[in-house]
This record gives C-alpha cells, sequence and structure tokens, in this order.
C-alpha cells in the first residue's frame, strides 16, 4: 500500500490553446509508512502539481496514480470516493491563511475530522492530540487563531491536518518566509513526528541545507521531469546536482572553498556547521 | 550629510505596548543598511514611519534635512520608495505600465515624460519584455521588480525594502538581492528589512532590533564577530561563518569570511 | 490558472477594436433609442440586416456573438411563450386542444429523457431545445387516450405570433449591441470611456476618476482572488471538505470554510495595497496626470456620422409611417 505512481503526465491547457505539461511521464513509488521524502525543484518544475495528485486533488490527464488500493486516473470512478482518499493522504498547504476560518483553534482542528463523519467526542481528542504533536500546550485549545504569531498559525494548520490521522503526511513549502532558525525549528517538528508516528512524510522544500541535514529520500523534478530519486548523499556527491542547477549545502560549498583557498584535503561532505567544524580541525592537526 | 535622521522616535499602536521604543540613529548618503530582526520586533513599524505612512507619537525624523511631518510628506515620499513584502499586494496598474506609471501619475508628471521614463526603468530592472503583461502572468520575481521600477520612476534616492525577498524562491531571492546590490553601487541609499542574516550580510551596517528597540548597530563586520548578540536573539549565522566560529582559526575565519561577502 | 478574461473581451484589431470607447458606449446608446423606435417587425428585420452588415464589416465572427446570446437563451424563449400566450388579439390562427392523461405524460417523460441523452453528444444545442418543444407541443395535442386528468384549449391569435416575434427580434437586436461593445473593449477602456463621460457630474458631487480607479483596480484583482479561492478550495478540500457533494448543514460549514479566509485574506489585502498606493503619494480626489488616454480619430467621426444616421432616419420612419 502507499502511493504509486504510473506514467502519469498533467497537462494544462488556457485558452490561448497553448498546452504545457506541467508534470510528464512521472513513475514514483511511495510506501503508506516510515519515508521522510523531500520534494526538491526549481519554480515551475511541478512540485505542487505533483502534490496534489498524491491526495486526487489533481486528476491525471494520462496515466494513473493508486492512492492506498484505488486507481485514480483521467476519467471519474463512481465506485471511489475520493474525498476518503485524503483521509489518507494529508496535504498541507504553504500559507496557513488559507485554512484556517474557526473562532477557536478547538473548532479549527476538528473541522477536518468532523468533515469525516468522526463523532464530536473523538474529534476533540484527536484535536488535542494533534495540537500535542505540533508543540503546542491545551492552553491554545479556545484561542482565536487570527491572533496567533505567524509560527503558531503554522503549527495550528499542520495540526488541523494531522488531526485526520492521514498515513501519509505532504508539506508544501512548510519552511518559507521563515528564517533559518524558525525553519530548523519547524523541520525538528517534523522529524519528531516522524519519529513519533511513523507516518510517511513528504517536503516540498527549497532548502539544500535542510535536505542534506534531516531527509533519507531525495526527489528531484525539473520541467515537470522526475530527474532524480534516491539518496541525499548521492545527489549531493553526483553531478546530477548540477545537471538539475540545485544548489549544494553550505557546509558543502564553505568546505570546498577552503579546499581551493588553502590547498587542503577535506572531506566535503558533512551535513552539519559542527560536523565540517570537526573535519576542518581534524585535518589541520595532521598538517 | 546624514540622508536620514531618526531621533527618540517612539511609536505605539495601542496603549500597552510600544512597537517603538526610543528609537534614534542616522543613515549616511549611499548607506546600505539592513535591518535584522523576527517578527514583532519593530522592524516594519519603523519603515512605516520613515515613509510617513505612520505618524510617531513623539521624536523626530528627517530626511535629507527637512522634518517628515503631515505637511512634508508628499515631497519626501517622492525621494523614498518603498517595496513590500507580498509582490502581489503592491502592484496596483492592470498591466506593468500601468503599474510603474501609478506613481508618477500622483505626481502629474507629463504623459510624454512618463512613456520615457518607462522604457528607461523598465529595461533597467528587466522588465521591458512585459510592458503589456497582466500581473497574473508574472513571476513574483518579476513583480518586485516592477515595483522597483515604479519607484525609480519616481526619482527617489532612498529604497526601502521590507523583506521584499520573503516570498520569493531562493534562485529568484538571490537574483533580486545582487541588483539591490547593484542599485547601491550606483548610489542609492539602500534600508533592507529581513529576518536572514545571510541577506544582511552584504549590507554595509546591521541593526538588530528586538521589542521595539534597537539592540546592536555597527559596521557588518563588527557585527558578525559578537556572537553572542545572535545567540541572544535567535538570529542564525550563515553556515559558513558558523565554522569560521567553531574552528577559530583567523586563516580560516578571513577566507571564509571573503567567501561570505561575496556570494 | 494563467489568465483569466474578464468580461467578454476577446483581444483583436477589427474596426471595432479601434474606436475609442466613448464613441462606442454614445453610438449604442443611441442605436438602442432607435431600436426601440421601430415599430413593425419589418422595420426591425431591416435593422438586423444593418446589424449583420455592421458586423462583417467589423470582421466580427456572427458565431461568436450568437455565442454571447447562450446566457439569456432561456430569456428569449420565456419571452417568446408569454407573449403567444397572454395576447388575445387578432384572428385566430388555430385552436388545440392539449391532453393531460397517463399515455401523453408518460410519452412527454420519455421525450424529455431523450432530450437529456441527445445534449450530452449533440452539438446544436439550440435546434435541439426548439425540438424538444415542439415534440411536446404535439405530443399534448394528439395523444388523446382519455381520460384526461386536465386538458386546456391552446390558442395562438395573429398578434401574439407577431408580438413575440417583435419583441424577441427587438431583444436579439439589443443584446447583439451590448455584445459587440463588451466583446471589442477591454474592461479597463470601458471604464476609462464612462469615466470621461461621467466627468460632467462632478458638479453633483460624483468624482468619477475615483469611481474609475476603484472599477480598474477591482478589475486586477479579479483573477488574484479567483486564484486564491482556488487554493483555499483545495486546502479545505484536503481536510475533507468536499464542495460537490454533502447534506445541505454539511455544506453551508463548508461555504464558510471558503468565505472566511477569503474576506481576511482581502482585508490584510487592501490595507497593504493602501499601504502601497499611499507611500507612492497617491491622494484621493487629488489631480492626476494619466498614462491611458482617449483620443478621437478619423473613424469615430464616421461612426459618429453613421450613428447620427441611423437616429435621423428612424425618426424620419416614425414620424412618416
Amino acid at each position: 500500500m502507499g502511493i504509486r505512481f504510473r506514467n502519469v503526465s498533467h497537462e494544462y491547457s488556457s485558452y490561448t490553446k497553448k498546452t504545457y505539461k506541467a508534470i510528464q511521464d512521472i513513475n514514483l513509488s511511495i510506501e503508506g509508512t516510515n519515508e521522510f521524502i523531500a520534494l526538491v525543484g526549481h519554480t515551475g518544475s511541478g512540485k505542487s502539481t505533483l502534490a496534489k495528485h498524491m491526495n486526487a486533488l489533481m486528476f491525471p490527464t494520462d496515466g494513473s496514480v493508486e492512492i492506498f488500493g484505488s486507481e485514480v486516473t483521467k476519467k471519474r470512478n463512481k465506485k471511489i470516493k475520493y474525498n476518503d482518499l485524503r483521509r489518507q493522504v494529508g496535504l498541507v498547504f504553504q500559507f496557513p491563511e488559507y485554512q484556517l476560518f474557526e473562532e477557536t483553534v478547538e473548532k479549527d482542528i476538528m473541522f477536518g475530522p468532523l468533515n469525516f463523519k468522526v463523532d464530536s467526542e473523538k474529534a476533540k481528542t484527536l484535536a488535542r492530540e494533534a495540537l500535542s504533536l505540533v508543540g503546542l500546550d491545551d492552553s491554545y485549545l479556545n484561542r482565536n487563531p487570527f491572533n496567533l504569531s505567524g509560527g503558531e498559525k503554522k503549527r495550528v494548520s499542520i495540526a488541523g491536518i494531522l488531526a485526520i490521522d492521514p498515513k501519509v503526511l505532504v508539506l508544501d513549502e512548510p519552511t518559507s518566509g521563515l528564517d533559518p532558525y524558525g525553519r530548523q525549528v519547524l523541520m525538528n517538528l517534523f522529524s519528531d513526528i516522524h519519529k513519533k508516528t511513523n507516518k510517511s512524510i513528504i517536503i516540498i522544500t527549497h532548502d539544500m541545507d535542510l535536505v542534506y541535514r534531516y531527509f533519507k529520500r531525495v526527489i528531484v523534478l525539473k520541467d515537470g521531469e522526475l530527474t532524480f530519486d534516491g539518496t541525499p548523499d548521492k545527489l549531493f556527491q553526483s553531478d546530477i546536482i548540477e545537471q538539475n542547477h540545485l544548489d549544494l549545502p553550505n557546509t558543502v560549498k564553505a568546505l570546498k572553498q577552503l579546499n581551493e583557498k588553502l590547498n587542503l584535503n577535506l572531506d566535503v561532505y558533512q551535513k552539519t556547521p559542527e560536523a565540517a567544524a570537526k573535519e576542518v580541525r581534524r585535518v589541520m592537526k595532521h598538517e | 550629510m546624514n540622508m536620514i535622521d531618526v531621533q527618540n522616535v517612539s511609536f505605539a499602536y495601542s496603549e500597552e505596548k510600544l512597537t517603538l521604543n526610543d528609537v534614534s540613529f542616522s543613515i549616511k548618503k549611499g548607506e546600505w543598511i539592513a535591518i535584522l530582526g523576527h517578527n514583532g520586533s519593530g522592524k516594519s513599524t519603523l519603515a512605516k514611519t520613515l515613509v510617513g505612512l505612520l505618524e510617531p507619537q513623539s521624536g523626530e525624523i528627517h530626511i535629507n534635512s527637512t522634518r517628515l511631518t503631515e505637511e512634508t510628506a508628499f515631497d519626501l515620499r517622492k525621494k523614498v520608495g518603498i517595496v513590500f513584502q507580498n509582490p502581489d499586494n503592491q502592484f496596483v496598474g492592470v498591466t506593468v505600465r500601468d503599474d510603474i506609471a501609478f506613481g508618477m501619475e500622483n505626481l502629474c508628471v507629463p504623459r510624454e515624460e512618463m512613456l520615457s521614463r518607462i522604457d528607461f526603468y523598465a529595461k533597467k530592472v528587466g522588465v521591458e519584455e512585459y510592458l503589456d503583461k497582466q500581473p497574473s502572468n508574472l513571476s513574483g520575481g518579476q513583480k518586485q521588480r516592477v515595483a522597483i521600477a515604479g519607484i525609480l520612476a519616481m526619482r527617489s534616492d532612498i529604497l526601502i525594502f521590507d523583506e521584499a525577498t520573503s516570498m520569493l524562491d531562493p534562485y529568484t531571492r538571490n537574483d533580486l538581492i545582487h541588483y539591490i546590490k547593484t542599485l547601491n553601487k550606483e548610489g542609492f541609499t539602500v534600508i533592507m528589512i529581513t529576518h536572514d542574516v545571510n541577506e544582511a550580510i552584504l549590507a554595509d551596517k546591521i541593526m538588530i532590533m528586538k521589542h521595539g528597540e534597537i539592540v546592536a548597530f555597527d559596521q557588518t563586520e563588527t557585527i558578525l564577530k559578537d556572537k553572542s548578540v545572535f545567540l541572544e536573539n535567535h538570529l542564525e549565522l550563515p553556515v559558513a561563518l558558523e565554522i569560521a566560529n567553531l574552528v577559530e582559526d583567523e586563516e580560516i575565519r578571513r577566507i571564509l569570511w571573503e567567501y561570505v561577502s561575496e556570494t | 490558472m494563467n489568465s483569466i478574461i474578464i468580461g467578454q473581451y476577446i483581444p483583436g484589431n477589427g474596426f471595432f477594436y479601434k474606436l475609442d470607447p466613448r464613441t462606442k458606449i454614445i453610438a449604442i446608446f443611441f442605436l438602442m433609442i432607435s431600436v426601440f423606435m421601430l415599430q413593425t417587425i419589418v422595420q426591425l428585420l431591416i435593422a438586423i440586416g444593418i446589424a449583420v452588415v455592421i458586423l462583417l464589416i467589423g470582421r466580427i465572427s456572427l458565431f461568436k456573438v450568437v455565442r454571447g446570446l447562450k446566457p439569456i437563451f432561456i430569456l428569449l424563449v420565456f419571452t417568446f411563450i408569454f407573449q403567444i400566450a397572454l395576447n388575445t388579439e387578432g384572428t385566430v390562427l388555430s385552436t388545440a386542444t392539449m391532453h393531460f392523461n397517463l399515455y401523453s405524460i408518460i410519452s412527454a417523460v420519455l421525450i424529455f429523457v431523450l432530450w437529456r441523452i441527445l445534449l450530452r453528444f449533440g452539438k446544436f444545442k439550440i435546434l435541439l431545445f426548439l425540438a424538444f418543444a415542439f415534440a411536446l407541443y404535439f405530443n399534448f395535442r394528439y395523444i388523446t387516450f382519455q381520460p384526461d386528468f386536465y386538458f386546456f384549449q391552446l390558442t395562438i391569435y395573429e398578434k401574439g405570433v407577431e408580438m413575440s416575434v417583435f419583441v424577441v427580434l427587438r431583444l436579439l437586436i439589443i443584446i447583439t449591441l451590448t455584445t459587440v461593445l463588451t466583446l471589442t473593449t477591454k474592461p479597463t477602456d470601458l471604464t476609462q470611456g464612462l469615466e470621461r463621460l461621467m466627468h460632467p457630474l462632478k458638479k453633483i458631487g460624483f468624482n468619477s476618476e475615483d469611481f474609475a480607479l476603484i472599477i480598474s483596480i477591482s478589475l486586477r484583482y479579479i483573477p488574484t482572488i479567483f486564484d486564491e479561492a482556488q487554493k483555499i478550495m483545495a486546502a479545505q478540500a484536503s481536510r475533507g471538505a468536499d464542495f460537490s457533494e454533502g447534506k445541505l448543514k454539511d455544506k453551508l460549514k463548508q461555504i464558510i470554510s471558503l468565505l472566511v479566509p477569503m474576506f481576511i485574506i482581502a482585508f490584510m489585502r487592501s490595507e497593504e495595497l493602501a499601504d502601497a498606493m499611499e507611500s507612492r503619494n497617491f491622494v484621493p480626489g487629488e489631480k492626476r496626470t494619466r498614462i491611458n488616454i482617449l483620443r478621437f480619430s478619423i473613424i469615430d467621426i464616421y461612426t459618429g456620422l453613421f450613428t447620427l444616421a441611423c437616429f435621423a432616419g428612424t425618426i424620419l420612419v416614425k414620424v412618416m409611417l
């Protein structure tokens, strides 16, 4: 079980009659548990389109997406309840402003479970659990979501999806617009949720530092095509990174610079500044 | 000569809390200042007082030796242009041409003059191909460039960027920041409000704000050496400098500093 | 979502595109008055003939104009039926008893189902509808197996037919005229044209410039807001809000879940936009120069003369006949 993309394409057509393929011939397999995947690529590479196919918000114009046993194709199948697929795969959008609408945090988080016909008592429990998963305590339950800070809103919006208890959680650029410190705090949170619940988590991001430091698997899209699917180590140590016009992590770039300027022989593939500093000290001791 | 002089400025949205608390500083012509701080530190409020969108309850702001008041705001705003965070919420025109013209229309610039300025500044910021395009056909980065062209066309010489890059992807953001760097080299005074140290590092001077007060304001290189300011304010140093701090070797520090300030 | 056409404007560069929007608005105003002064079907047919010739000269595809008629097709049909049913003057053209019995109702249902099925494949939807209407008429008229649950006399008078044709033709011309306007004029030009025409109203306290600015900013934000609505719907759909199914009570909640974020974002946007405009020295009601200006050219004069001729012609016809 999980999500399987089989030769999936999505073609947009507009009134000017120019059509273009947002994603093209994607083959991809995502397990229903224990995945921690980064989805990277430039703006317009089709990342968001791909994500929307994962919970049947979009239908392929070609090929098929199997979502936990249900086959989603161009044609609507009356036997499939597409709404129920969204209970298996939760999608969190970039701006919490797009989803918060209730007068209290509790009611807002309960919106999802109630839509899926969970009874009200159970929905309350789910809301509480989801809120604690995103690192907010019960005192937030009765607060107005619109009076929260940006970061808190983001957490509440993530809790709103977690309360549905999806098997797979997809987040569209959750760290964009945050400062580096906020980005790390949020990434630690996702990493925690992943460890605690074993849910598969897929995160769309531009930040190569985060990709290198946190993820088990990276999927790269370029102009709608899947150009890489593997570990971050493999990605950053090959020339695939240049072919896709992607950046190297900052640790690697800094160490490469030192190698060049000081003629050192540092192993540049270090994931954190601490590891990088250790490597520099190790090599300098030898000299 | 001081381009901007801020003396003991305080501002409060409500009675309970001062958003700006007795802020004083000055900026020289042609300088590039980065104002760093988290949300709620008062940095955006400061920017709004500098263009006269908000009037401080106490203190004075002088721009080019003229005091900013309700009466002088219209004239001083010709000198100070501001680009906001959300590219969509500052695009007034139906097309790129209309949007660049908007500020000039308000200044009653004659039409012939407007047309020639639009051509000139559209070319300057690199949007000359899109003059007839509508905002929905532009990327975020292109919209921000249009906003820059709009204020340049008003002949502003102080440019304020209020988190103008925070909604862009890293690649577009880099492009825009390098463009801002070029503008600064041409002589424009730049004030860049940001929460990203990686951006602030390109400025001549960095100001760090917290709870409406200035906690540090100095040359960029000096400020970056003071680790405690960054730690206390939860500001993350650029990775290369963090490595330099951990290694504690002068040579390494010098090379990494050069590397960071170049890119 | 690349771009959404606002209104019905279709880019092009025929004769009507080159006209000043003010000319078009004034011309259409006077032509409409002329149409209302015409009194017989023959006069209207001549007017239609002239209209078609103008459309051909302006190289506007008749097909597009007909497509523009689609939304008001039902209105036309109802007007037609009302006129026929309510008018009881003149000689009787036909009279027939309409029978409502078990068989005629069953076959009416069958005809209805057949029509819906054909509708899915057929391209000529309007023709199909007419065929459906005639089939119903013959159905109730000729399936006469007793007993009738209900029956009535459908009498069609000469005057009724005449009036219905007349009214429908008149509506057709008026709609065609406005379609030409919206088809060939950018919404921004249209507002600017209206602004200039309403400029004299300043004396009674109506500021047409501010009004035009409000309209043009609204036009600029329609695609943005539309795009946003789609994103919000996607976000709420991910939380199980199914906008297509569900009970009425659930649906209400789902609509609220769409509207609240839309309003909150719109509110934030208006504040930011106001700041952006003020920082670029916009002061409401103050004098501004304009980048977009309207200029009359020689073709505007021709159009004006033509309109005048049409107007004078109809007055002449009305007085003489």
